[in-house]
């Protein structure tokens, strides 16, 4: 047998090789569809009251850019601080990541960037437009009224706020108990209001007269003054009953002092949960005594279940009728309510007396939080009538000069962010109706809606790169979930029940970086593109160009394979059909 | 240095000693020992090499391909429906005349599902142009891999290293390792004849019109022609420094046999009990030991088994409609050959099934004591 081996050479070893460039072979003119790169709108974001842009908020976050991800969120929302902590997170409820494992902890998030990115603060404020020489009166300096002159002074208006109370801030300077929201928080994102420009005139309560004589040196009005006297119960004996409202604002006083024995509050929203929290850490055993069933209060549901973890008794179903005084002490009677088979005109059961009975409860301290209503006749927006713009958050009336009605009094639900959102939409209103008139101003409205509204983009009336954003709307399915694993939601650190009830120290902790960056790390950033590249890697042609961090699609090659699209894992590719 | 060590874990040696830089499998029982070894001295850094992890093996054999087209060492392993699903990329492999190295070890196909010993997996891809090598223990398998590089690289077609899963992949047996420095000696650096490289691109595997398809496949027969002639220049030089040889086929007491009994895999080892036994009682029995498979050594089979009386091919695989596939091969062999002794069909040992001394002995009796072949194959050890 022949043993010599073979130069390499000898080898027969015809192969298909050419060194002449492919590209010849102009691939591209094989399409019949041709995608690109189209942005769609997360659904957090059409949720959010504000319209922030979540998705690029989380994705900016978790590239650690935490002043950009501020700067993305003052460009929708003053008060990310004051938000991350009180809002009732309607964004984390259509969180497209619940259909994985849980929503992404969004408002932890907000809460994150609003305390922790620092910058220079101009640099992070929105870019104003110059001066336009018109000036805006702004009745009350709570969160609509605060985000009205943010926003109107963003858009070149000058801004001057009335606030009766000796600090501005309305509800979340006076309203809310330091431990959902420290003073310190709220002063910091007021402050950085006022040096964005706009001047708050505190310790002057405004009047009808005033507002006659201001109409001849402002422009526009905006009203946003709020709830600011308790309702009555209309019961005898209701004088020895004390107003939460009051009690809530005296603790943010400064007026802490120690509470013992047992107390009653009568109520079932957010108001009297506070009332009744406040009690529970100023040392006494507070009962709330509610007429309907515990799940028909108005009071958020995390609120609830907290006041009843911190040792706060529910009594639902009673509802009180008198009010005596016995030895120094109270004894409230209350009537004995069942549901029946009616609906109030919000949708809610109807409670009515459940036969005769009678049940008294003795007290040492009574506390009503059963609503509020404004504390004058002019607060109130007008009513359906010719010449009224009502809006999906303010009122608009008159003509010369405007008012613009806003705040809890025409938002739909009564929430800080639908504040904020009322004080942006009444700032675009008075925009478009000074810039082309009065009819105009639906129509531009509805061009800034993020998804199908009403959520209200400032980033999209400035012409910023939302105005190009499909309103489609992101859903679970538009994922690529093949791009994500389970991962548990992120739990901020909180206080132990037993220390809680003994202070009004904030419950929960801001998140840590490595928290912040795990948490992030979980939004799929729905409909928008993170750079993840993975439609440049996987392109068969080659044909994804990425020049200047911008990627293109070259059509000399792109066959319309759709595999980029495909792969894309949020949705922010689009295939068009050829034309 | 002399090692007791397991079937797959003699190739993991082979192919860590012949410092392969690109490994891509994905696994199956019971090849899954070999890249289990592998990955982890890719992990540890005993291999300087990149292991690539695939979701199947139709991308394990992509991603070997990929690399061996720029140039560098490749190695992968498969088995049974692996082996099935890699078909397509198999001939790619050889008409793109890469010199991958491949262990397969031979495991039945299903349904019903079955992970044990049959060759029908291997045999099936015996017309995708790759090489296939049959070894008998870890021994062999681990010096058959070594020269399957040398034999691959030579000519530029992929080699199969295959072996009897469990008989031979899970079995520990003394196994002598190699020092590197020996091996160096036997197996230089690749030097690719085909290497794509970006700072000089061009293509390859593009558009073959009629007017040269039909010679690129002539090459490739041309190139296979000559494997057994480089094969025993490569076991020539392994011999000079290991001392071991092996040859396309070994023939065991042939010379005056009246009746050869040819087998494969471990079933030799057996074979060689048998023929011992039965030489002892007067019976003028050989064996022959066919390890290539591809290119079938169709000369050697004439010079060897054309003076018998009698053939008798003990197939551990079956070709549906016809018969055991290496008794086809044979009879094809044989039959342009001056003479051409009767080849008896034996089926034995399929899906993992033992093929022991005794079914041996009956495949021989059955033969010396049929005056004519009445089937192409006959099924033995099949249960009543």
């Amino acid at each position: 047998m022949a043993a010599k081996q073979k130069h390499a050479e000898q080898i027969p070893l015809f192969i298909s090789r050419s060194n002449i460039s492919t590209e010849i072979n102009k691939t591209g003119s094989w399409r019949f569809v041709r995608p690109k790169y189209h942005e769609k709108t997360a659904p957090c974001s059409a949720a959010c009251p504000a319209g922030e842009d979540i998705a690029r908020i989380e994705m900016l976050s978790n590239q650690g850019r935490y002043s950009d991800a501020l700067k993305t969120i003052l460009l929708e929302n003053p008060f990310p601080s004051v938000c991350g902590r009180v809002c009732f997170h309607p964004c984390e409820t259509v969180c497209n990541r619940a259909g994985l494992d849980d929503p992404v902890a969004i408002h932890d998030l907000e809460r994150f960037i609003g305390d922790t990115a620092d910058g220079d603060e101009l640099k992070l404020t929105p870019k104003k437009l110059p001066e336009n020489g018109k000036t805006v009166c702004i009745v009350g300096a709570g969160p609509s009224g605060l985000s009205a002159g943010y926003f109107l002074s963003q858009l070149g208006y000058v801004c001057d706020i009335y606030e009766a109370q000796s600090e501005p801030g309305g509800i979340l300077r006076w309203g809310i108990p330091g431990y959902r929201l420290p003073n310190a928080v709220v002063a910091s994102e007021i402050r950085r209001i006022i040096n964005f420009g706009v001047k708050i005139i505190c310790n002057t309560p405004v009047t009808q007269d005033f507002l006659e004589k201001a109409k001849v040196r402002y422009h526009a009005f905006f009203i946003g003054c709020g709830y600011g006297r308790s309702l009555k119960m209309n019961i005898p004996g209701e004088n020895m009953a004390l107003d939460g409202l009051e009690f809530l604002n005296s603790l943010r006083d400064g007026k802490i002092e120690p509470i013992n024995g047992t107390a009653a509050v009568i109520g079932g929203g957010n108001t009297a949960i506070d009332v009744a929290r406040s009690l529970v850490r100023l040392g006494a055993a507070a009962t709330l005594i509610y007429r309907r069933r515990k799940q028909d209060m108005p009071a958020f549901k995390a609120e609830v279940e907290m006041a009843v973890k911190e040792g706060v008794k529910i009594k639902e179903l009673f509802s009180p009728i008198r009010i005596k005084e016995d030895a120094g002490e109270y004894v409230l009677s209350l009537q004995l309510m069942k549901t029946s088979d009616m609906k109030t005109d919000g949708g809610r059961v109807r409670v009515i007396p459940d036969g005769k009975a009678i049940r008294h409860l003795r007290v040492q301290k009574i506390f009503t939080a059963i609503g509020a209503e404004p504390s004058a006749s002019w607060q109130f927006p007008p009513g359906e009538h010719t010449g009224t713009l009502h809006l999906s958050h303010c009122t608009l009336t008159g003509n010369n000069p405007p008012f613009l009605y806003g705040g809890d009094l025409t938002n739909p639900i009564k929430s800080v962010t639908d504040a904020i959102a009322s004080g942006k939409q009444a700032a675009m209103a008075i925009d478009i109706f000074f810039n082309q008139g009065r009819h105009a101003v639906e129509n531009g409205l509805s061009f800034c809606l993020v998804g199908k509204g009403p959520a209200l983009s400032m980033e999209r009336y400035m012409g910023g790169k939302r105005s190009v954003r499909d309103s489609h709307i992101v859903s679970y399915g538009d994922i690529n979930i093949d791009y994500f694993s389970m991962a548990g939601r992120v739990k901020t650190a909180s206080i132990e029940v037993n220390h809680r009830i003994r202070s009004f120290d904030e419950i929960e902790a801001t998140f840590t970086i490595s928290q912040a960056m795990e948490e992030t790390r979980r939004c799929f950033n729905c409909g928008i593109c993170n750079a993840c590249d993975n439609c440049r890697i996987f392109c068969p042609e080659i044909a994804v160009i990425l020049q200047d961090s911008e990627r293109r699609i070259n059509l000399d090659y792109c066959k319309g394979c759709g595999i980029c699209v495909f792969e894309c894992p949020r949705n922010a590719m689009g295939l068009e059909e050829e034309s | 240095m002399k090692q007791v060590i397991e079937g797959s874990h003699a190739v993991s040696e082979a192919v860590r000693l012949a410092k392969v830089q690109v490994m891509s499998a994905y696994p199956i029982t019971p090849q899954t020992h070999i890249v289990e070894a592998l990955s982890e001295y890719c992990a540890d850094g005993t291999m300087n090499a990149r292991f690539l992890c695939v979701e199947s093996e139709h991308s394990a054999m992509a991603a070997v391909i990929g690399a061996s087209s720029a140039g560098v060492r490749t190695f992968t392993a498969t088995s049974s429906q692996g082996l099935a699903l890699m078909h397509e990329l198999l001939h790619w492999a050889a008409a793109a005349r890469l010199p991958i190295v491949m262990a397969e070890v031979n495991r039945a196909l299903a349904p019903g599902w079955n992970i044990w010993m049959d060759q029908t997996d291997s045999l099936a891809q015996r017309d995708t142009g790759w090489i296939q090598l049959y070894c008998e223990d870890g021994q062999e398998v681990l010096d058959t891999t070594l020269q399957a590089y040398r034999l691959a690289e030579a000519i530029n077609l992929p080699v199969m290293v295959v072996m009897d899963a469990f008989f031979l992949s899970h079995t520990f047996e003394p196994v002598d390792v190699p020092d590197q420095e020996l091996v160096d000696r036997f197996l230089p650096p690749f030097s690719p004849r085909i290497e794509i490289n970006t700072s000089d691109p061009f293509a390859i595997g593009q558009m073959a019109p009629p007017n040269v398809y039909m010679e690129m496949r002539h090459d490739i027969q041309k190139a296979m022609e000559l494997v057994p002639g480089i094969f025993t220049g490569v076991e020539q030089e392994f011999t000079k420094i290991f001392s071991r040889t092996y040859g396309p086929v070994e023939k065991v007491l042939c010379n005056d046999a009246e009746i050869i009994m040819v087998v494969t895999g471990t079933a030799a080892s057996t074979c060689r009990e048998v023929i011992s036994d039965l030489r002892s009682k007067d019976e003028k029995v050989g064996m022959l030991k066919l390890k290539m498979f591809r290119p079938f050594p169709t000369d050697l089979i004439r010079e060897y088994l054309g003076r018998a009386k009698k053939i008798a091919v003990v197939d551990r695989n079956f070709s549906f409609g016809a018969s055991g596939i290496f008794a086809q091969e044979i009879r094809a062999a044989l039959c342009n050959n001056n003479t051409h002794p009767p080849v008896f069909g034996y089926i034995a040992g399929l899906g993992g099934r033992d093929v022991t001394p005794e079914i041996l002995s009956e495949i021989y009796w059955k033969t010396k004591n049929s005056p004519i072949l009445e089937n192409e194959s006959v099924w033995v050890g099949l249960l009543d």
